[in-house]
């Protein structure tokens, strides 16, 4: 047991978000989280950050309560990936892939040569490495997304948490970045709003309305009558 | 694969690097201050030879005993010298304010005046000297530094209310809360100025609150030094965070940034570093704008680089830019802040229109 959601709920302006969920991601495991838009994955997710501090309930990184923990050491065992995380500024893809290293680094313990080749491997790991002088502005969105899963494998996270990384590229990239995903083999909790992509998963936990309405593999869950209950549609996997 | 634990606890050796990387860029950033501060020195209205100003200051700083005219002395030690230090401590200090806020606000336009820092710095010093508030036991720079932070209450519990509670939401809500803080502040001010003031004084302080350099005596460089270094050191302490803030709070937080520590800490440093500054001289526009700005454009992201870049870049700037408003006009002295906006704002213009963020 790497990570544990026990009873999380988040609720801000008197409305709740999330009520309840408690989960199990399981070291090595590759959770996909499913839900309608409004279903409250993206909160979730934060709160299994250590981005929000639930209301109710916690979350336990290794046993240990988040909240007792430092932002730092946190950050050293469990990577988080946005939506879409954008700048203005006009920085290289390396110095994006860099401020990875954030954790392990202080003014008495300054970057060495080691991290230069943490910084190229998590580069090579995603397939940027020659685009790593370009200027942030010009990578394509698949693009940014590599970088921003590189600055997480610089961090050498245990576990990568990612918020519907594909959500803003055409087909070829989205399968590019879950494929990347899926070959890194780290534990890895992702939420999806394409369904055909939680099919790969290890396992999927479907949240509707705040709440975690089931927990299994793809084939016990994406059934016809399920479809129907969760997204209102009729359909069918073939 | 490296083991992580080699990355654990600093060491002493840690700290002998970290010394062992600073002391180049720190003598070589000294060195150019110095030399704008010497140019202050020298250059005036009255002609003074450079032998004379040398022989000044190996009078008072090593007590030698050269014979120099006690009235070039008095304009060298006391006058040029003063300014011209408190002008590097202040473009030093406003411009790494500037660096800090639009790091921490992700906002180009972030500065200490958006903020209405700089506002509240006035409407407190008005209020200690000109309403007599506090019965003449609060000084100008403790008004300042009190109204200083009560803006930054004010503006950042606005723009909190406004629901600025999530990263690129809060930057434009705290902007907006600014203005609206500034632009309350500088109406207090205005209220306070035509309810208590006569005449004479009102003009003293339009003349101060533009920014200006007179009277500043040597009790004030000793104050603005110190709170100089002192902010300096903290915020080139955090220039790692800082360069995390790059893709927002989230992204911040996530590589291990203690966010609301840091912003907090960085924000007070910033606050004191303004509230120190416009108490001696006044609200002095667009070196928090401009300056970090063009610190950005020659060294690059990295917080590592442009904090002590945009330091010297400011300290130089304001340095001539307080040569020039004494000697543009012949037999007067322009307020700074006239001198710093007529530079800046064109700067800034051909920055807008560049279209980017360097």
């Amino acid at each position: 047991m790497s990570l544990t959601a026990d009873n999380l709920s988040w609720t801000s302006r008197g409305k709740t978000i999330v009520e309840g969920i408690s989960l199990d991601v399981q070291p090595g495991e590759f959770l996909g989280l499913i839900g309608p838009n409004g279903s409250g994955k993206s909160t979730f997710l934060r709160l299994l950050a250590g981005l929000r501090r639930p209301s109710t309930g916690s979350v336990l990184l290794k046993g240990e309560p988040l909240k007792r923990m430092k932002q730092r050491d946190i950050a050293r065992i469990m990577a988080f990936v946005e939506q879409q995380a954008d700048t203005e500024d006009a920085l290289s893809a390396r110095a994006a892939v860099r401020l990875g290293r954030t954790p392990w680094l202080s003014p008495l313990s300054p970057w060495g040569t080691r991290d230069d080749d943490i910084v190229a491997r998590a580069l090579q790991d995603v397939q940027m490495q020659d685009k790593a002088d370009q200027p942030w502005h010009t990578l394509s969105g698949g693009e940014k997304q590599r970088v921003h899963i590189a600055r997480a494998l610089a961090q050498q996270p245990e576990l990568l948490l990612l918020d519907e990384p594909t959500n803003h590229l055409d087909i070829r990239h989205q399968i590019g970045i879950l494929n990347l995903l899926h070959k890194l083999g780290r534990t890895t909790v992702i939420a999806l709003h394409d369904l055909n992509h939680a099919l790969d998963c290890d396992r999927i936990a479907v949240l509707m309305d705040g709440r975690l309405r089931a927990v299994g593999t793809a084939d016990e869950l994406l059934t016809e009558e399920f479809l129907y209950e969760t997204f209102g549609i009729r359909g069918r996997f073939v | 694969m490296v083991s992580k634990t080699d990355f654990e606890a600093p060491s002493l050796s840690g700290l002998g690097k970290l010394f062992g990387s600073l002391w180049r860029p720190l003598i070589g950033g000294a060195a150019i201050v110095c030399a704008a501060i010497l140019s202050g020195l020298l250059i005036g209205e009255t002609r003074i030879p450079p032998d004379i100003a040398f022989k000044v200051l190996a009078n008072k700083i090593f007590g030698a005993n050269y014979d120099v005219n006690a009235i070039d002395s008095d304009i060298l030690w006391s006058y040029r010298l003063t300014r011209a230090i408190v002008a590097a401590c202040c473009g030093a200090g406003l411009a790494i304010s500037g660096v800090v806020l639009q790091a921490l606000l992700r906002n180009a336009l972030a500065e200490p005046y958006l903020l209405g820092i700089s506002a509240g710095a006035s409407t407190g010093a008005v209020l200690a000297t000109v309403a007599g508030f506090g019965g003449g036991a609060v000084s100008l720079s403790a008004g300042a530094f009190g109204g200083a932070l009560a803006a930054f209450a004010i503006v950042v519990s606005l723009a909190h209310f406004a629901g600025g509670g999530t990263a690129r939401k809060g930057s434009v809500q705290i902007v907006l809360a600014g203005i609206a803080g500034s632009q309350l502040f500088n109406a207090l001010t205005s209220f306070i100025i035509a309810r208590s003031a006569n005449s004479d004084q009102a003009r003293g302080i339009m003349f101060w609150l533009m920014g200006n350099m007179s009277g500043v005596r040597w009790e004030d460089v000793a104050v603005a030094v110190v709170i100089v270094v002192i902010g300096f050191i903290v915020i080139a302490w955090h220039a790692r965070p800082l360069d995390a803030f790059t893709f927002g709070t989230d992204a911040a937080a996530s590589v291990g940034v203690p966010v609301r520590r840091v912003q907090t800490v960085l924000i007070l440093t910033t606050a004191l570093l303004t509230a120190a500054m416009v108490s001696i001289v006044g609200a002095i526009g667009f070196v928090g704008l401009v300056i970090p700005h063009m610190a950005r454009f020659i060294v690059g992201h990295s917080h590592a680089k442009l904090i002590p870049a945009a330091a010297v870049f400011g300290a130089v700037f304001l340095i001539f830019a307080d040569i020039t408003s004494r000697i543009i006009i012949p037999g007067q002295v322009l307020p700074i802040g006239v001198i710093t906006a007529l530079i800046g704002a064109p700067v800034f213009a051909a920055i807008l229109i560049r279209g980017q963020r360097t």
